[in-house]
This record gives C-alpha cells, structure tokens and sequence, in this order.
C-alpha cells in the first residue's frame, strides 16, 4: 500500500511538470491548435516528447502487474519521469494567465474524471481490457485492484497528455469565446465614447513597431498619443491597451497590427476602423502559417481596405511586393531608394555612431535630419514616420528636435555599452532585410566584429536558401561567427564557407549559454562588438 | 468621454479659506460638456476629502460638520489612472470613489503653493496644470524670485534678508545691514507668504524694530527693502509655458491703506465677502498710458517665462510716481480666482481659461513622457554595500 502511495506521488509531481511544460509549447504557439499541432510533428520535437514519457511507458506495465517488487521499481522509473521533466530556466516562462488557469482547472478535472472512471466499482470490468486481460490470465490479481485500475488510467493519460491539452482547450473553448466578446464589446464602446479619436493603422512584415515608436513621438509633439505598447498587435492586444489606457484626452491612437494568418488584420481593423493605415514592409515573415507570400500581402493590405476613401494609406514604396499591389485609397509613398516618392530620403550617412539624411516637404524645401540610430533600414522607418506626422499637421521644422532624440527601441538594432564591449542587440525576430542591414553597420565598426545567431526561422520552403544567402552576405561584414545550434545554423554555416569565410573563425555551438561563453573565449587585444541577431524562443531550443 | 479633472483646494496654510472660494469659482467655471469635475478638499491637517457636499460653498461654514458628511479619501496612482479611494477602505464592494485624469491645484500660501502639493500630485503621477515643483518654489521665496529676476536683467529692489535667529541677540547689527544697504523708508516682509500678511513699512529704526518683530511671529526668513512712498501698484497675469505665453489686462488694486491688507483683498465685498479678489476694489483696466501698458505687460510676459511657470501665474508690479520706473514685486504662482477677472477683461471668458491650463498640463506631460526618466541597467545585479556606490569587482 505504501508503495502505491509513493508510486501516485512520484507520478504526480511527474505529471504536473509534463502538463505544465506543454502549457508552456501550446502558449508559445498563440494557442492555435494548428500551430501546435505542427510543433508536435517537427521531429526534433516527436523525440523530446518520446524522451518525456518513455519512464512512464516503463512505469505502466510494472504497475499494472501491482506486486511489491514491480511497484518499487515503477517508483524508480517515476522518479526518472521527474527528472526528465524538471523545468529548465526558460528565456520566456510559462505566464499564468486566466485562460492557462482555466485550462490547467479543466485538465485537472478531466484526471478526476478518469481516475473516478478508473475507481467507480464494476465500471472497470465493464470496458472490455479488464476482463480480457484477467480472463487471460496475462494480469495476475492484483493486492488492491482498485488502485490499480486507477493507476492505469492515470498512466495512460499521462501517455495521451499532448492530446489532453487540446481537448481541454476544445471543452473551454465557448468559455474563452464569450469572455473574449465581452472585452472586445467593451474596447468597442470606448472607441465609440471618443469620436473625435484619430486612429493610425500599423502593418508589415518586419519594422512595425519600431515605426510605431518612432511614430508616437514624433506626433506626441503636437498631440496627445496613445499607442500599442510593445509587442501588442493582436485583437485581444488591442483590446486591452484600449480598456486599459485610453484617457479621455488622447487624441490619436496608434495601432500595431501584427499577424500570422490570412483575416488577423481584418478582425483588428473591423475593432478600430483606422482612418490612417502605413505598410512598412512585405516579406516572407511566418510562411509556415501565411503558406504563400500573396497571402501576406492580401493581409497586410486588408488595412488599406479598411481606411476609408477620406483617409490615407502610408506605403513604403522600396518593397518591391508593396509597390506592386494595388490599392484604390489615396496613397502617400515614402523610400530611401525609390525616387519618385512622396517623401524620399536622399543623401543618407549611416555610422556606428547615428545617421543623418535629407527630406523635403511638398514645398521642395530641403531639411537635414540627425539621429542617434543606426542602419540603414532605421531611415526608412524613420522616412515612413516623418511621412505621417507631418501629413497630419506637423510642421518639417519641427520634427528636426524629436527625430533627434529618437532612442532606438529595444532589441532592434539596439546599441548597448556593456562594460568594455559593445554589443549591437537585434535579437527581435530577424528577417532577411534587417539582417543584412544589421550586417552591414557590423561591417562599419573598427573593434572586432562578431556575429552571434541562430539563423532565421519560419520561412517554410524557403528556410535554407534565405539563411545561406545571408551566410554569403555576412562572410566580408564579420571577423568571428558564432552559430547557435549545429544543425539549424547549416545553411549559413555552407554560405559563409563557399565565400571564402576562414572556418577556424567559424564556432557552431548548441545553445546560448555556449555561445556567450565562447564569444568570450575569442581572443585578442581589440575591444569587442557583438552583434545579436533573432531570438530562440523555448519551442525552437 | 468627458476628461476628468480633479480641482483640488484649501490646504495647511494661512490662506486655507481664500483657497477654497477661488477653488470653487473654478470648479463651477469649468465646462460641464467637456469635462467631468471631482472637488477635493485639503484640510488643514492635509487630509482629502470629496463629496457631492465638497461642492457647495455654503456648507464651509461649519466645516466639521462638512467633514462628517463627506468621504475621507486617498490617492492611488496605478497605471491606467489616479484613482481616489475611500479611507477607511470598504470591507466588501469596490472602495474606488473616483478617478481623475488631470488635477487643477487651486491652493494658495506656503506649504501648498510653493510646490508641496505639486511634489505630492507628481509622486502619484497625476498631471496637473499650474507651475512646477521648481517654479512654485522659486516664485514663492520671495528672494530667491529677486536673484532670478536680477540675474535676467528684469528690475526689481535690491534687499536684505534676515534671519530671525540671527536677529535674537543681534538686533544692533541687523539694524545696522539694513540701514547700510536700504534708505528708510523700508518695508519689511516675510518672504514666503503672500496675500500681505505680516507686512509693515517703518521710517526710522524704532519703526524697523517694531516691524521686524512682527514680520518674525510670521516666519523665520524677512526681507527688508526700501518703500516707496509715491507708489502705483499694477497687476498683470499671464497665461502659457516656456514656449509660448501671452499676458492679461493690467489691473490697478486700490488700497484703503498705505499698503492693500488682507481685508482689502478678500473681505471687501462686504456681506461676509466670500467673492474672493473679484470684488477687491480695483480699477479694471489700469489707467496706463499705451506705452505704460505694453512695457508692464511684456515685463511679466518676460518674469513668467524666466522663472519658467507654466499655466496662469499673476505679477504684481510697483511703479514709482517719482521716478517712473517699473519693479517686479512678487509672483503669485496660483493666484486668487485664478486672476480670471483679468482675462474677462480681454474678452476671454473664465471656462476657456481653465480649458487653456488643462491643455498645457497634457502637453506637458506628454513631453515629458517622451524623455526617457529611469534606465533599464541595474546596478543592483552586482551591488554590495561597501566601497564607492556602483562599482563592480
């Protein structure tokens, strides 16, 4: 009997680490049963699972066979499903939202269920494995064939766990609709309480929010501003910054809109109605869920359908994907390299140390801006920025000061003094054009250069051929390159090699923690910088 | 949705009761469509109270009782808001009474006006309109205000400051600064409280003793500087920030006595006079020649923007028949009634002023949101506590 005990208590602790651990995957992928279906099948990930439960698979049979002997050593095999199971230190935790309560409430409802099912007498015998198995003389009788069956069950839902997760999200589904409704009912009366509220629309594949940022202060010159706060771009983001930060006196509302499949911008769109829309980009960000890269544009420009005939769709006219759809709104470009634009930055100087360019308004008058940020990329964010604030009312002249004192925004292309290195933080989900701007104001720096990266991640088909490209991009902008992860980082590490990049400078590693220490390793006299290119969430580690 | 303004007034000061009728005359001023108003009134023992009684001029003559039929509140600045909370706090339901958006101080004399108030508002990160912490300090000392001003070329008496003391046990000595730098006859004030309270002019070193002693009872810091006998005294509001500011219709105050008293100012109005600076006598436009007019009103336009106030702040200047020189006298910060009498005269009605210093709180505020105020670097992640502060081994 005491050994039953132990064994439930090591099974529990076990199964509570491994319900929580795939709380955690079914959060990072945004709680889309697709989504975390395809994380499920991506083998890498079949082995982690296999690798989680095999103890258990053990444990089953030899508590079936419920003799003392066997329940020890199931007690053993628990104890290996625990450790195997342990939470390691993630870069992005498990948050406890309600909605992750409510799931690990139902789950636990469901084990209660089953563990009833399992007791409830004569319930056993009836479901066709007790009987055969016993008639057949392949179980012995066991001491306690209650707990046994109980143990079964448990064990079985431990195996079947993965799965659990979406019937418990399936069983509260209706639930999290209508509370869902609830909040976006409410943001929608907000909305209606301030008529006189300007919305701005913000959409692209990459550069949104630093365009938003950039945005916000430059309006907040002149007018009251509320915008998204940081990565804020989903309906339900929208919904709350509404409900919890919109005052009265805000004037303009700034509306990061992001996402992964084909109708995400229309449903924020439909919330908001925006007057203003800009697209800062179109590339091949999340191609596993877009499937095609005419999705992402139909999406991105269901916010130019969204503006109304009266209001104004901001285009970055240096994107070749942008400039080629179409759209009946009144249209206001703006580029670096386009030069028939409605506003065009020309004469750029880009340093480590900031960049400078020149704008003219619709007068012709010329103006010189400086900033503190760096790359290339950040003046056509900033061109884009400057298109909207000074359409909506705000003299060129008086955006010179605020663009100024422009700060670059965290994790993109963010420059840090670490004591006596310097580190160049782009970890914010990387695509193909920041990268090889990043690269390019590596290649400006006269310290030693080093390129630290786990590659780009999510474009579908085309993950090897854009990773290898940008390794035979970075091979003259770098001194050292060190890769995280050997097998993903493949494409870049054939890139660099067929440019000619030394591979003695070339240091593959398996995560993070190696790659710092070994960017610590590298020797030399000259001072450092590191640049920092995409983050690994925990599903991709 | 309405913007909610908080209108905060009385407080721990001798000018606790003229507080509350120019907090009022606000309050009612503002206009309803645009905005939704929350009163709160500041004891004289610091403690917030609101209410729908808080509202009502009539109930402050018996204002324990006042008290008893109001809501005690604190203040609670969370992210989405300031909110005002009953205390004590309910033991079931929602405590939250109200929640503002912005706070319109309406608060007069030393430990409210001088930037007290404006430090406690700013620890809640409430906005509000009127001066700053900085200008409300500044402008309430009456010689650090001088020093500003001189060092900014803008005319004002020279003076001599005394402690008290250093008056105990020294008074020959006291005398003896006073008289080397200032030719009787003086005037001699405390210099921090406004409104002429604890003033009087001396002629002679009898009278300058008799003055000091009593400008003491009220403080522990004077200022001594020479009277002028022959005087015409203007005011002159303005209204705006250190950007833009545009100045009001000047005003001539008429005294019954050498110098305008308290009585003057506030309980002229007869019948108990709780009309506040409306009904003190005055002359309402000043009889100024043009020129007079622009040179006072550009001076005060100059003195705001100096000592960097913000919102409506009221100049007092004093021009000297025999000479015709102008000086700036003092600086109200918040001035009694907000010196909407002065704006009326220009045709501006008083809710379009108050419309005008809630619109400058939010442009402050969000001025200073774009500057970045606290750093994401943590020197605490290596902190010990010996040795000089944020070093790392």
């Amino acid at each position: 009997m005491i050994f039953f005990g132990i064994w439930l208590a090591t099974y529990l602790v076990g199964v509570v680490w491994y319900i929580l651990y795939l709380m955690h995957m079914f959060q990072q992928n945004s709680y889309k049963p697709r989504e975390y279906g395809e994380w499920m099948r991506v083998h890498t990930n079949v082995g982690r699972l296999l690798g989680k439960c095999l103890y258990a698979l053990i444990s089953l049979p030899l508590a079936v066979i419920g003799n003392r002997g066997c329940l020890i050593a199931a007690c053993v095999m628990n104890g290996m499903t625990i450790l195997v199971n342990k939470p390691h230190k993630a870069k992005k935790p498990l948050v406890y939202t309600p909605r992750v309560k409510r799931m690990l409430v139902t789950t636990g409802i469901l084990y209660l269920l089953a563990a009833a099912l399992a007791v409830a007498p004569g319930l056993w015998m009836r479901t066709g494995a007790g009987v055969l198995l016993t008639s057949q003389g392949l179980l012995p009788q066991p001491e306690h064939p209650l707990l046994r069956n109980a143990g079964l069950i448990l064990l079985v839902m431990f195996i079947l766990q993965p799965f659990l997760i979406l019937l418990a999200n399936a069983v509260n589904h209706p639930i999290e609709k209508r509370i869902d409704q609830y909040y976006i009912n409410d943001a929608a009366r907000i909305l209606r309480e301030m008529p006189d509220l300007k919305i701005i629309g913000v959409t692209g594949s990459y550069g949104k929010t630093s365009v938003k940022y950039y945005l916000s202060a430059l309006l907040s010159t002149q007018y009251n501003v509320l915008h998204t706060p940081g990565n804020y771009n989903t309906t339900l983001g929208v919904v709350r910054t509404i409900r919890e930060n919109m005052k009265p006196f805000h004037e303009i509302f700034i509306c990061e809109m992001g996402a992964r499949e084909v109708g995400d911008i229309k449903e924020i769109c439909d919330l908001v109605h925006p007057d203003y829309g800009i697209i800062t980009s179109i590339g091949p960000q999340h191609l596993q869920s877009f499937h095609t890269i005419e999705n992402v544009v139909a999406t991105k420009f269901e916010l130019a359908d969204s503006v109304p005939p009266s209001g104004k769709v901001f285009l970055n006219y240096d994107n070749t994907y942008i400039r080629n759809a179409g759209t009946d709104k009144n249209i206001v470009s703006y580029g670096i390299t386009a030069k028939d634009v409605d506003f065009c930055a020309y004469d750029i100087s880009v340093s480590p140390r900031g960049s400078s360019f020149k704008m003219k308004d619709e007068s012709g008058k010329e103006y010189e801006f400086h900033t503190k940020l760096v790359g290339s990329h950040n003046v056509q964010n900033i061109a884009g920025a400057i298109a909207v604030a000074h359409t909506l009312g705000i003299p060129m002249e008086k955006l010179l000061y605020p663009v100024k004192q422009l700060e670059s925004v965290p994790h993109r292309l963010q420059l840090v003094k670490q004591g006596d290195r310097i580190l160049l933080d782009d970890a914010y989900n990387s695509n193909k054009n920041g990268f090889e701007a990043a690269l390019d104001t590596l290649a400006m720096f006269k310290e030693l250069r080093i390129l630290l990266t786990p590659g780009m991640v999510e474009l579908g088909e085309k993950q090897y051929d854009e990773n290898k490209e940008v390794g035979v991009y970075a091979a003259d902008k770098c001194d050292y390159a060190v890769l995280v992860g050997k097998e993903q980082t493949k494409p870049i590490q054939d890139g660099l090699l067929e440019a000619g990049f030394p591979e003695n400078r070339m240091i593959p590693v398996d995560d993070l923690q190696e790659a710092f220490r070994m960017v610590n390793a590298i020797p030399g006299e000259k001072q450092k910088v590191i640049l920092i290119e995409n983050d690994l969430p925990d599903n991709y580690a | 949705m309405k913007i909610r303004v908080g209108v905060f007034f009385g407080g721990k000061s001798v000018e606790h009761e003229v507080s509350v009728i120019s907090g009022l005359q606000a309050y009612n001023a503002f206009d309803k469509e645009k905005y939704d108003l929350v009163p709160i009134y500041i004891t004289k023992d610091n403690e917030l109270y609101t209410g729908e009684l808080i509202a009502d001029i009539a109930n402050y003559r018996n204002i324990p009782e006042l008290l008893k039929k109001s809501i005690r509140v604190f203040l609670m600045g969370e992210k989405n808001g300031v909110k005002l909370i009953r205390y004590p706090e309910k033991k079931f339901g929602s405590s939250e009474v109200a929640q503002i958006d912005v706070a319109l101080p309406v608060v007069h004399g030393a430990n409210v006006e001088d930037g007290s108030l404006q430090g406690f508002l700013r620890h809640y990160n409430i906005p509000f309109a009127g001066c700053d912490v900085m200008a409300s300090a500044v402008t309430m000392d009456k010689y650090v205000m001088k020093t500003v001003l001189k060092d900014n070329d803008i005319p004002v008496l020279d003076c001599v400051t005394l402690y008290g003391k250093e008056y105990e046990g020294g008074e020959q000595a006291a005398y003896d600064k006073v008289e080397r730098k200032i030719p009787y006859p003086v005037i001699v004030k405390p210099v921090n409280l406004g409104s002429s309270v604890g003033i009087k002019v001396a002629k002679d070193r009898e009278e300058l003793r008799e003055a000091l002693e009593y400008a003491f009872t009220f403080g522990p810091k004077v200022l001594v500087e020479r009277a002028i006998m022959n005087l015409r005294e203007i005011n002159c509001a303005v209204l705006g920030d250190y950007e833009k500011a545009e100045p009001s219709e000047c005003e001539e105050p008429i005294s019954s006595d050498e110098i305008l008293s308290y009585e003057d100012k506030y309980v002229a109005g007869g019948k108990g006079g709780s009309e506040g600076m409306r009904t003190a006598k005055r002359e309402l436009p000043a009889n100024l020649t043009p020129e007079k007019r622009e040179e006072i009103r550009e001076l005060a336009v100059r003195t705001f923007q100096t000592l960097g106030c913000n919102g409506v702040s009221r100049i007092d200047f004093m021009i000297d028949r025999d000479t015709d020189q102008v000086y700036v006298n003092e600086i109200n910060p918040i001035p009694g009634s907000l010196a909407f009498y002065l704006w009326e005269a220009l045709g501006k009605p008083y809710k379009e002023l108050l419309d005008d210093m809630i619109k400058l709180a939010l442009k402050r505020e969000r001025e200073e949101q774009s500057m970045l105020t606290s750093f994401d670097s943590n020197i605490l992640q290596n902190a010990n506590l010996s040795g000089a502060k944020g070093v790392k081994k």
